[in-house]
């Protein structure tokens, strides 16, 4: 890579930063990055050493956002976009700790909880009022339904199947989670002064 | 409606009816037939004959297009998709057409598993510390899919190395218990045999003493004691053989239709010389020693199993079909049915293949033997012999649905032909002047004979003066904002190893009610217009080959005249229905 220029200019246009500045509640040792979008009315509120990647999207319009603590918010994940019911709820989405909502995934608001140490994966779709079990699974592009349960330990594959997790390392998940964060906390400048 | 992108489809001659070896039949009502057939390319036939340009190869010893039909395929290596390692054909007789080192492929969603060694503890040092003591890798050793977290701890499998998974797997049984081999089994039965008085020679139907009667036995140790049994008995009847032939000769229990039969499974080991003495009947096993299964036909536990684990918990027919053949199931009632019981899918080698002209026998494409790469030796494409066809629309009037023809109003469109060859082609194009199928539009090739130039090295055009514009000649005449007049008898544009001409088309309509017949309903696919076209190419050849050409050049003698002809069908896009 030639250094010719040092900043690295992204392909997309720049983050929208219109609409209302939500209220937020932010615990001292999160990283947010400078990029992130925050909007809505409803209060937002991030709990401790998570994580928002650069362009992550939160939107509280459609009901209160919280975050747990050590969540990963991926690039161009978003949280809170009205469903298609449009429904107004006032708990939007509720992410439990240790929850990692990856690359282009979205969690539509209406009463959608998703439980601790549950992944998201690249591209997925978690439905209005979903309420996703703990130590789930969601592989890439799935796409759950509003308003379905899944139980603890589902992972939900190859178009919809579901199974069982049964291989019990939710405890080592935790473990990587952390050391993830712990690395991501170095690479991600935070700026959450921007926000409040 | 999508609209459709023209489309240009090659007729391989291999399922012509006229060089299907009719020809010795001499009726000449069939053959003035077949020189006055056109290619239907709504026949049912006709989905098995057409390909893309890209699809065909071509045989240079017999001049011919080779479809991937009428191709002799031939195997050059056997090799695992996964690992790259190239199996020898001899290991594929004794070990089977799967991967044999450690390649496995999840049984729940075939994703490629992964092994993986179980960290002991996992203790529960969280961010601040990140410990610098990972576990060595050492522990017993898993298969995991990262994809749908399915490992190999769900079927109780745990493996001591970590390479060659393949042999450990063969030895273990689910739940993690070591399979017992014939062998094992042998030899357990003489240790337990010591005590006990001989060969159970009297038959003792109520053998509940012995514990093992009903043992569950493998596939394989079944059948081995089954084998052992048999022949044991044979053994026995050969020895006292009664007068009585002939009669009980074809029961189940006939000794001579039973060595038969073994003969024919083991090898014609058993077959021995006495057993021409015809021997009288024998019993049946009787105990799991001698290979008898009982089938229990108590289910409760499969039906426990269900009401746990649900539907969810049931493989799918795919599933099981995949599944492997394991020498160490419990065959009696076929495979289990459980999720909870599948075992990885080694990876299905692969082949990669040379192909033959099956007529001259030459190779037409070769790939590298090596498996690593993705090159040919040798490969023959027929875009490198036959020109390419691209469809241009020119003069399209307004159709009411966009990207659709009007029915009934002449449509024109560019035929672009590219030689490929480094010979001038003369081209002669002949379409019938309605499509055949009940919707009979008309066509006109403008110009259905011409020259193109031959193709010369591209770096050769390339560093020529680039204004130098004369090459690219433009018929027709010209009009001052740049349209043109597609005249007749005249090619549209010419280029360095190109020619465009226009055919004109009027597609029928397709409304109902003008059609005479019983008026069926709109086929799938029936308002595409698609012109069958009869290609006729001609070049001349340094006659160096001694069996090409089909006529001898007047001219010079050491120049050949070759010709390929073939039919092609060319896809022009949608008739609008409105």
């Amino acid at each position: 890579m030639s250094s010719s220029s040092s900043k690295r200019h992204s392909i997309l246009p720049p983050t929208s930063t219109s609409g209302p500045k939500p209220p937020v509640q932010f615990s001292s040792s999160i990283t947010i990055a400078d990029s992130t979008v925050l909007t809505g009315s409803n209060p937002i509120l991030i709990s401790s050493e998570s994580v928002l990647h650069p362009r992550s999207r939160i939107d509280s319009l459609a009901g209160r956002i919280s975050i747990g603590r050590r969540c990963i918010i991926h690039e161009r994940a978003t949280l809170g976009s009205v469903g298609t019911s449009g429904r107004i709820t006032e708990r939007g989405v509720t992410l439990g700790d240790y929850v990692t909502v990856e690359v282009g995934a979205s969690v539509e608001a209406g009463d959608t909880v998703v439980g601790e140490g549950t992944v998201v994966g690249v591209g997925a779709k978690i439905g209005a009022g979903a309420v996703i079990g703990r130590n789930c699974t969601i592989t890439a592009r799935s796409v759950i339904a509003a308003g379905e349960v899944l139980r603890d330990n589902t992972v939900v594959y190859s178009n919809g199947m579901r199974r069982v997790d049964r291989r019990g390392v939710a405890e080592l998940r935790k473990k990587g989670q952390a050391r993830q964060i712990g690395v991501l906390r170095m690479m991600i400048p935070s700026n959450p002064g921007k926000f409040q | 409606m999508a609209p459709l992108t023209p489309y240009t489809y090659i007729q391989c001659p291999c399922s012509d009816a006229s060089t299907l070896g009719r020809q010795a039949d001499g009726d000449s009502p069939e053959d003035d037939d077949l020189d006055d057939r056109t290619f239907d390319p709504r026949a049912p036939r006709s989905n098995y004959s057409l390909y893309p340009l890209d699809y065909l190869n071509y045989c240079e010893d017999c001049q011919q297009i080779r479809c991937p039909r009428c191709v002799a395929e031939e195997i050059v290596t056997y090799f695992c998709p996964n690992c790259l390692f190239e199996v020898p054909s001899s290991n594929l007789k004794s070990e089977g057409n799967r991967c044999t080192r450690s390649c496995f492929q999840c049984p729940v969603c075939i994703g490629p598993l992964s092994v993986t060694s179980i960290e002991s503890q996992p203790d529960p040092n969280l961010l601040a510390a990140p410990d610098g003591t990972p576990a060595p890798h050492s522990g017993p050793y898993i298969l995991t899919c990262s994809y749908c977290n399915w490992s190999s701890t769900e079927i109780g499998i745990k493996f001591d190395k970590s390479n060659s998974i393949h042999a450990q797997l063969a030895k273990l049984n689910n739940g993690g218990t070591a399979r017992l081999t014939a062998k094992d089994h042998k030899e357990r039965r003489k240790e337990g045999s010591h005590g006990l008085a001989g060969p159970p020679a009297a038959p003792a139907p109520t053998a509940a003493g012995n514990g093992d009667d009903n043992e569950e036995l493998d596939v394989e140790t079944q059948f081995a004691n089954l084998k052992s049994f048999y022949q044991s008995q044979l053994a026995d009847s050969t020895a006292g053989s009664s007068g009585l032939a002939g009669l009980t000769d074809l029961g189940f229990s006939s000794p001579t239709s039973l060595s038969r039969i073994m003969s024919i499974y083991t090898g014609g080991t058993v077959h021995d010389r006495r057993a021409k003495a015809r021997p009288g009947t024998m019993r049946e096993a009787l105990s799991s020693d001698e290979g008898l299964q009982i089938a229990s036909l108590d289910e409760s536990s499969a039906i426990r199993e269900l009401h746990e684990a649900g539907y969810d918990g049931t493989i799918s027919t795919e599933q099981s079909t995949n599944q492997p053949p394991h020498l160490g199931e419990v065959y009696l009632h076929g495979s289990s049915r459980f999720a909870s019981s599948l075992r990885p899918i080694p990876y299905l080698l692969r082949t990669k293949r040379s192909k033959r002209c099956p007529v001259c026998r030459h190779i037409i494409s070769k790939p590298e033997a090596k498996v690593a790469t993705t090159r040919f030796r040798i490969k023959l494409v027929a875009s490198a012999y036959i020109p390419t066809i691209t469809i241009r629309p020119l003069n399209i009037p307004s159709s009411p649905i966009p990207g659709t023809l009007p029915p009934l109003q002449p449509s024109q469109f560019i035929l672009t032909f590219q030689n490929p060859r480094f010979e001038t082609i003369q081209v002669t194009l002949a379409t019938p002047a309605k499509t055949p199928g009940r919707f009979a539009s008309k066509v006109t090739v403008l110009c259905p004979q011409f020259e193109i130039d031959a193709n010369t090295d591209v770096w050769d055009e390339a560093l020529k003066d680039s204004s130098d514009k004369t090459k690219i000649r433009r018929r027709g005449a010209a009009g001052e904002d740049g349209t043109h007049q597609a005249e007749a008898g005249k090619i549209w544009e010419r280029g360095r190893n190109w020619v465009s001409i226009v055919v004109e088309v009027v597609p029928a309509s397709l409304r109902m009610d003008l059609l005479e017949a019983t008026a069926n309903p709109l086929k799938e696919d029936e308002d595409v217009l698609e012109i069958p076209m009869f290609v006729r190419v001609e070049w001349e050849v340094e006659a160096g080959g001694d069996e090409v050409g089909t006529a001898p050049g007047r001219d010079r003698e050491t120049k050949e005249r070759c010709e390929l002809a073939y039919w092609c069908v060319l896809g022009f896009g949608r008739v609008s229905q409105a």
